[in-house]
């Protein structure tokens, strides 16, 4: 992947450091170059203290033995955290989910990260996410927990995703919710779909 | 380009699948009647405020207007017609659509005529959406995208030499598609002993209007060794494992077990009754 770049570079350290950076998700060639001439500009201690954090993060980053989040102690601050409702546990697909969640404040809970969702066109089956991790924990660690709420995302892989989870969970006696559907802040109602706009008039609330 | 109008199409689309492109946009793969199967492009359909994002969804049955790109056409407009409601609230049938949705996409090619396959798509997720028995949906999907595609499995006579097989004593090879009898089967290593229940169901969904197909009872145990053979047959034609199928059997393992503990639940609340009534007198 070296289109794009200065064919003077070919092989160099500097095309070495564009080609990291092209391979990052969301940088461009031209983002690369940019990124790759400020390293080469930038203090010595700054190009240090960003490659001593790449290694860092790869070495001390591990999965939450509880939640399955990343963390880097285990359990995690948010399994740790005594003052945490612990009745209650929020399914997410991925790591991010947990901070956008944690962000609105108005969940105090537990969190369990899947890593994925069913989604057979991309091969990943119920095995490939961490469905059985849940179920230990559960049955081993979280004995209090009394509800479980599915925050996968509102598509075709989310939906399959909350459905199968509630019914391996209902068996256990836990009551198994998924957030609630509508139209989104800003939204415009003659562009809605029908599944959404069916979805907001069903849960509609008092005004 | 300025100075020069888009050619653009207009055509119905089922939605197969989709991929991401970059930061917001989606490489969403349709099935059309006239064009067959074709990736377009969907842009900023990520974001939350996408005009397009919600009739893009799989599962979706819509009108779409493309604009003729270079590599790829771009999606302009966008207008759900169906999004078969009722098969969105239930795993079950659910699943089956996931793997309705990944035959069609593994037995069509890029731009290649499958006006056929679209129909049978269109019918069975109408027939799921509607609450029709998802075995008989899947099974008659399954034997229509076969014959439709040129891979018609033989339940009748025997591949080998031609003549009728019983149902009682037959051979079934996945790979060839079709039974054997007896004295064929026993030259090859390919084939196993089909259950006679499974082999006279199969010959009634191949044979009979569905209509007639559809009032066959089937025990969750006959459902289960019937939706075997049927996956295994798909599996070798698609040449690749269907995850889908894997997909559909999990999910009805666990109805099964969810159902197990239902019933003991209700038994455990008898027993508790029947012990409070025998203590109020």
């Amino acid at each position: 992947m070296d289109d794009g770049f200065d064919p003077q570079l070919g092989g160099s350290p500097i095309a070495r450091l564009v080609d990291a950076f092209h391979r990052l998700p969301g940088i461009g060639p031209k983002s690369a170059q940019r990124l790759a001439y400020y390293i080469l500009r930038a203090p010595e201690q700054e190009a240090r203290d960003l490659a001593e954090a790449l290694i860092e993060v790869k070495q001390s980053v591990v999965l939450c033995s509880r939640c399955q989040n990343v963390t880097d102690r285990d359990p995690c601050r948010v399994c740790a955290d005594t003052s945490r409702d612990r009745t209650v546990i929020c399914v997410v697909e991925e790591p991010l989910d947990v901070v956008a969640i944690d962000r609105t404040g108005g969940f105090r809970g537990l969190y369990h990260v899947l890593h994925g969702v069913i989604s057979p066109s991309d091969g990943v089956g119920p095995e490939d996410l961490k469905i059985n991790e849940l179920l230990a924990r559960i049955r081993d660690f979280d004995q209090d927990v009394a509800e479980v709420i599915v925050a996968t995302n509102p598509n075709l892989e989310g939906e399959a995703t909350s459905m199968y989870l509630a019914r391996l969970l209902r068996p256990l006696g836990l009551k198994v919710t998924r957030l609630a559907r509508g139209l989104p802040a800003g939204a415009d109602l003659e562009y809605a779909d029908d599944v959404t706009l069916g979805r907001a008039m069903e849960f509609r609330q008092e005004a | 380009m300025p100075g020069r109008a888009p050619r653009v199409t207009k055509t119905e689309a089922i939605v197969l699948r989709y991929r991401r492109l970059g930061e917001a946009d989606r490489i969403v793969t349709l099935l059309t009647p006239h064009r067959g199967k074709v990736d377009v492009v969907a842009k900023g359909v990520l974001r939350s405020r996408s005009r397009l994002a919600g009739h893009l969804e799989p599962l979706t049955l819509l009108e779409v207007v493309l604009a003729h790109g270079r590599s790829m056409d771009v999606v302009t407009q966008a207008q759900a017609v169906e999004s078969f409601g009722p098969i969105h609230n239930d795993l079950d049938r659910l699943s089956a659509a996931m793997y309705f949705l990944e035959l069609a996409d593994r037995l069509t090619v890029e731009h290649a005529e499958a006006e056929a396959v679209y129909r049978l798509l269109h019918v069975a997720l109408t027939r799921l959406a509607r609450g029709d028995g998802q075995q008989v949906v899947s099974r008659t999907f399954e034997l229509g995208l076969l014959e439709a595609t040129g891979f018609r499995p033989e339940l009748t006579v025997c591949l080998g030499c031609g003549q009728p097989v019983g149902a009682d004593r037959a051979s079934w090879s996945a790979v060839e598609g079709g039974v054997y009898c007896a004295a064929c089967a026993a030259k090859r290593d390919d084939v196993f002993v089909i259950d006679p229940t499974v082999l006279r169901v199969l010959r009634a969904y191949q044979s009979q209007p569905y209509e007639e197909a559809g009032r066959i009872r089937l025990s969750d145990d006959l459902a289960a060794r019937l939706e075997g053979v049927m996956h295994s047959v798909m599996h070798a034609v698609a040449e690749r494992e269907l995850r889908s199928a894997r997909f559909v059997s999990a999910s009805r393992r666990a109805r099964v077990l969810a159902e197990a503990y239902e019933a003991e639940q209700g038994d455990e609340a008898n027993e508790a009754g029947e012990v409070e009534a025998s203590a109020e007198v």
